[in-house]
């Protein structure tokens, strides 16, 4: 529903004074608000002018529901943004911290529960003005799900003032800690392999002695079952982890891409996949 | 007697087959299933007809993105019409999201102009186990020979977005219309794309 404003600057001054209170602005109420808190937020006080801006989408959830991974998993969609930016602005895509495995027999979704900060890192143009402001508006469609799912979109709005110094604004933390779950290269000395046997993928992992298990979560969908186990079996000099392929994967893949987490720090990996027999993948039979 | 007490069960029964899931180029598992109307329907009595199974949820976002466009009512007119059997499938537990009792499902299709060759009521969720379903929704083809050939989304954009369906790849039709032409199936199997089926626990 749109209100038609009689008097213009009425209009314009209210709703120049909701943005002075809120300077995130939802112009768009969801079924499922009561749920979910979505904010577009920056990591400093200011865009300084040659020094790139950080955004980020903050979800705040209420306990028992949750928001999804760039893979789904089982069920569910991967927020998105549709950005509009000052002339001259340009988003990167989404950094994705590494989701936890959300489970309801016998499904299991890569998500988010409690919080999470997608952040976008944004290029700024040279010949910004200090003491000018830069208006933001990001477009957010999302899905979120406890038993049930509700869809929501949001139009967020974030006006930033141009200075020549930053200051840490209330959610840098946020940004912060955020980082530490964004995947990392494998490090120097780490040696991850892929094989294909019979119904599983096994991936190597040749990165010494691990506490606790890793876990797989895999970039591609349908490549998977995301609700089997893991299985880890121990290796000289690491361990083997056991990935069963999904029903739906009817043809060989030649590589695997995905985030590993090993003791709470998340690895990009992307290597290709050796054929056990030589011959091609195995069928296996299940009776 | 038997009759009254057979619909008031609604029953899905499972009949052959213990394993969890299909694969797509193999036997379809049969089943037994009990619709709206109290009408018993086992898969393999249609042999000789394509069947589509499409699990149902009439509150999940999804299901109603291609219900009140009318999409999915396009899809059971134009598929039936050519001879196909099309299974509504609606796997949702009692107290769970989109549980209906058979009554209620009679009024849904009603109002909703649904016209699905029966709507089998998989309370238990036999069915869906079965078949692996686990979303809403999610879509399978069965052949004249028995065999799946389908498996997957209803179509190429997962989202709740009633105004992606013009541009979506629909899966379903683009199976159908390959298998009776006497050509192979391009797209098999895809991501189903939904809300979660809400099986018992």
């Amino acid at each position: 529903m749109r209100h038609r404003c009689v008097i213009r600057s009425v209009c314009h001054f209210l709703v120049g004074a909701a943005w002075l209170l809120l300077p995130t602005t939802s112009l768009a109420e969801n079924p499922g608000d009561e749920h979910v808190k979505v904010e577009l937020v920056s990591e400093n006080e200011a865009i300084v002018p040659h020094h790139q801006l950080r955004l980020g989408i903050r979800f705040d959830l209420q306990e028992g529901w949750h928001a999804y991974w760039l893979n789904p998993g089982d069920s569910g969609e991967p927020p998105r943004i549709e950005w509009r930016l000052p002339a001259g602005f340009q988003a990167n895509s989404i950094q994705w911290p590494y989701p936890t495995r959300v489970s309801t027999p016998p499904f299991v979704d890569y998500g988010y529960e409690h919080q999470v900060l997608l952040s976008v890192v944004i290029r700024t143009p040279s010949g910004l003005k200090e003491g000018t402001t830069e208006k933001v508006i990001a477009n957010v469609h999302y899905l979120i799900c406890r038993e049930v799912c509700i869809p929501g979109q949001k139009q967020l709005v974030l006006e930033l003032p141009v200075k020549d110094h930053g200051t840490a604004s209330s959610n840098a933390l946020l940004f912060e800690s955020t980082r530490r779950q964004l995947p990392k290269p494998i490090p120097e000395g780490w040696k991850i392999s892929a094989t294909s046997t019979g119904d599983e993928f096994r991936l190597r992992l040749r990165i010494g002695k691990v506490i606790g298990s890793p876990q797989f979560f895999p970039l591609e969908p349908e490549q998977i079952e995301n609700a089997a186990p893991q299985n880890v079996t121990a290796t000289p000099g690491g361990l083997d982890l056991h990935l069963k392929k999904s029903s739906h994967l009817l043809k060989s893949i030649s590589r695997i891409k995905g985030v590993i987490v090993v003791a709470g720090t998340a690895y990009l990996v992307d290597v290709p996949i050796l054929q056990s027999s030589g011959r091609g993948p195995v069928q296996s039979k299940h009776n | 007697m038997k009759r009254i007490l057979l619909s008031s069960l609604a029953v899905a029964t499972v009949l052959a087959g213990l394993s969890y899931g299909q694969k797509v180029g193999e036997l379809a598992p049969d089943f037994k299933a009990t619709d709206s109307n109290g009408q018993m329907h086992q898969l393999s009595e249609y042999r000789g007809k394509y069947v589509v199974l499409e699990w149902h949820n009439n509150g999940c976002p999804y299901t109603r993105k291609h219900y009140e466009s009318g999409n999915m009512q396009r899809l059971q007119k134009e598929w039936t019409s050519r001879g196909v059997i099309w299974f509504t499938v609606i796997s949702s537990a009692p107290g769970q999201q989109g549980y209906v009792t058979a009554q209620q499902e009679n009024e849904y299709l009603k109002r909703m102009n649904a016209v699905p060759t029966a709507a089998l009521l998989d309370r238990q969720g036999d069915v869906g186990r079965l078949y692996a379903a686990k979303t809403t929704p999610h879509m399978f083809i069965i052949n004249p020979d028995g065999v799946l050939i389908y498996d997957g989304a209803i179509d190429s954009k997962a989202t709740t977005d009633q105004s992606d369906i013009a541009t979506a790849a629909n899966y379903v039709s683009q199976a159908l219309g390959e298998a009776m032409a006497g050509k192979p199936v391009s797209a098999p199997t895809s991501r189903p794309y939904g809300c979660s089926v809400k099986y018992t626990h």
